[in-house]
């Protein structure tokens, strides 16, 4: 069973299958194009429509016959193919159609061959584009794939952005062929036997549709190309002259454009690679405690989920080099789809509402340093007035393996109990007192979104320190567990010394003199280290300071030279340490 | 080059000529001009002589009027026009100065052999 269609052809009524009848629209389209306006095409239309209807008639017994495909074809065959009626000027030039070929060979444009398919046919597409062979292409998907699967990210999205070639000029245009009638023609009778096949099943009125999409397509070009053709005869030589030299910046224009194409898509791509190999190495990592994860973990102290996190950036950086990458490709292939309306309006939503996330986050995040508390507790060390107090740090290499840059970096390490934050943030300060015994304060300090998170958070530094006889050792680090994030956890360790106790500070305390602060009492602000130190009322007097012993050694310059040195004080002692005895003159005269 | 081209030029070019020169006597419509060109095998399809007709109408050279028929649309009977029968003479003259110098030229040729 056949559908028929009813045509008028030169003002006689005929049946024809439909098949057929599309048989002969297309011939009769690719005929049309092989004429131009000026050689009267419509005429000459008319006047092969004319002699169809008549061979049709002389076929046809009775009025109720259908014109079948055979019929088409025997006519077909007795009028001759769309380029038996090309006998104007062009079949007598030398090369009638370079021209042809250099035109298209410059437009061929970017589509999927869904006919070379394995998947969507965007390899056999570029494959037509570039001229090289699809499996290069494939190849390069298939390593792609491997880099954390951007290669099947991008072959999507190439696929939903690349055009299908539906059309014959599509196809024509696609590998770079001339578009020309008998090449259409050839293409249509490689496809028809798939066609006529299928034209039972397949609504056929797509089908026609769609080659005259393909035929009105190549209408425009032929239409372009004649007039070129045209435009050029008339032209006088300086014409032409202005002309080309248009075309020459024009090219370069073009060149730059696509320059700025390519630019912009390898931006684009990269940072979309690089962004969603990041953003799938934080969700790998997640789950097997990657140790530079747990550190982003620890800093979060809002407790905002990590895969939340990592999404909100990841939209909120990778849309807009989507649309970097986008636009680089529009320029670099002009027939592409739009994403669509609904699409574009999407990635901007999505795009804010990350924005908008992240706001929020970092607000959250800026509130749990809002509190401070601090946890206090004070200890009386045995040392009285003429004691000796050594403070030295212990513990400085146990995390050696970590390096700290300031003080307020932190470090995340994982032993038996879990993970803990570890942190050098300790402060020391000495002070002088009146009290007759010294004294050592631990002052712990953390913040939190409210004063007793903070507060509990300040409870849970593990900081120690111990005092065997004169010596007083500070731990170097502080720990916490890591389940109470990093909020800027701080201790701060203030030693009360009575007067006349001796200071010394280790080498090793010297990072953790907090000197400058309140440096009018700060008796820290006023000593060295490794040097002994008599605590004075708010005062200190060095005992074994470089100066004395360097002019002790110096008798000869101290012979020469008058000396003098006024000791203008309530209370003098001077102390000299001499290996090989001591010996002192005093002349008086 | 392919000879079929060549052949195809050969018998395109001196097309119009035998256009002109069936148009001598009477007014024809398309099928018997198509006939008896087709009977003296100087034209394997019909397309060819679509343009032809109309760019010689086009030219002045050939006039054209309708003739209702019986079994089919109507007819398109062509005649030559007094430009065209100038012309056509012209053409003659032509046509026997070239067939003279390639019968020159392709027997000198071969009795040369």
């Amino acid at each position: 069973m056949n559908k028929t269609v009813n045509i008028n052809l030169a003002g006689i009524f005929f049946h024809i299958d439909e098949d057929a009848y599309l048989k002969l629209s297309r011939y009769l389209e690719a005929i049309k194009r092989s004429f131009t306006d000026s050689q009267g095409r419509s005429e000459i239309i008319a006047d092969i429509e004319a002699r169809i209807a008549e061979l049709f008639s002389e076929r046809i017994q009775n009025d109720r016959q259908v014109v079948g495909l055979k019929l088409v074809d025997e006519v077909i065959a007795i009028m001759g193919q769309p380029e038996d009626y090309l006998v104007d000027d062009e079949i007598f030039e030398d090369e009638p159609s370079s021209q042809y070929n250099q035109k298209s060979s410059s437009t061929r444009r970017l589509f999927r061959d869904t006919d070379n398919s394995y998947v969507g046919g965007v390899s056999a597409g570029l494959g037509h584009y570039f001229g090289i062979d699809p499996l290069w292409i494939r190849l390069v998907w298939f390593f792609l794939i491997f880099g954390a699967g951007t290669g099947f990210l991008l072959y999507i999205l190439l696929w939903a952005l690349i055009p299908e070639a539906k059309t014959t000029a599509e196809k024509l245009t696609m590998t770079g062929d001339p578009v020309t009638i008998s090449n259409i023609e050839k293409k249509i009778k490689d496809g028809i036997d798939t066609v006529s096949e299928t034209v039972k099943n397949v609504d056929l009125k797509k089908h026609g549709d769609k080659l005259k999409e393909g035929f009105d397509t190549v209408s425009d070009t032929v239409k372009g190309v004649d007039f070129q053709k045209q435009g050029n005869r008339i032209k006088s030589g300086s014409q032409d002259f202005f002309e080309s030299i248009g075309s020459l910046i024009m090219f370069f224009l073009k060149v730059i454009a696509k320059f700025i194409g390519i630019i912009l898509i390898i931006v684009g791509i990269t940072t979309l690679i690089g962004l969603i190999i990041a953003y799938f190495t934080i969700g790998i990592t997640n789950a097997v405690h990657f140790p530079p994860m747990n550190f982003l973990d620890v800093a979060n102290a809002a407790n905002i989920p990590m895969w939340l996190m990592s999404t909100l950036v990841f939209f909120a950086f990778s849309i807009p080099f989507f649309f970097v990458f986008y636009l680089g490709l529009k320029i670099l292939v002009n027939n592409l789809k739009s994403i669509g309306k609904i699409a574009k309006f999407t990635l901007l939503g999505l795009w804010l509402m990350s924005i908008i996330g992240i706001i929020i986050i970092g607000i959250k995040q800026a509130t749990e340093y809002t509190f401070d508390a601090e946890v206090i507790a004070e200890n009386e060390l045995n040392i009285k007035a003429n004691d000796t107090l050594k403070i030295q740090m212990t513990g400085m290499n146990r995390y050696k393996n970590y390096y700290f840059n300031n003080g307020n970096d932190f470090k995340l390490i994982e032993d038996d109990n879990g993970q803990s934050i570890v942190s050098s943030n300790v402060k020391l300060m000495v002070f002088s007192t009146t009290d007759s015994l010294a004294k050592i304060t631990i002052e712990k300090e953390a913040s939190g979104s409210s004063y007793e998170l903070a507060k509990k958070r300040a409870s849970a530094i593990d900081y120690n320190f111990n005092t065997t006889q004169n010596t007083l050792e500070l731990d170097a680090f502080h720990i916490t567990d890591a389940k109470n994030k990093f909020s800027d956890q701080e201790v701060r360790v203030t030693v009360y010394l009575p007067e006349g106790a001796i200071l010394y500070t280790d080498k090793n305390t010297k990072r953790f003199q907090r000197k400058y602060y309140n440096s009018l009492n700060n008796i820290l602000s006023k000593t060295e280290t490794n040097h002994y130190f008599k605590i004075m009322n708010n005062k200190v007097e060095c005992l074994d300071c470089e100066e004395a012993i360097e002019k002790s050694d110096d008798t000869s310059k101290l012979s020469n030279d008058t000396i003098n040195t006024t000791i203008d004080k309530p209370e003098v002692s001077i102390k000299i340490n001499g290996e090989d005895g001591v010996n002192i003159e005093v002349n008086d005269n | 080059m392919k000879i079929e081209n060549t052949k195809a030029q050969m018998r395109k070019g001196v097309l119009e000529y035998c256009i002109l020169s069936i148009l001598k006597e009477e007014d024809a419509y398309v099928a018997e001009i198509l006939s008896t060109l087709k009977d003296a095998k100087m034209l394997v399809v019909e397309g060819t002589i679509y343009p032809l007709l109309t760019r010689l109408k086009n030219a002045g050279l050939l006039h054209y009027r309708w003739e209702e028929s019986s079994s089919g649309p109507p007819r398109k009977y062509y005649g030559l026009t007094d430009t065209g029968k100038l012309f056509l003479n012209e053409l003659n003259t032509t046509w026997s100065e070239l067939q003279n110098a390639v019968n020159l030229v392709t027997q000198s040729k071969t009795s040369k052999k």
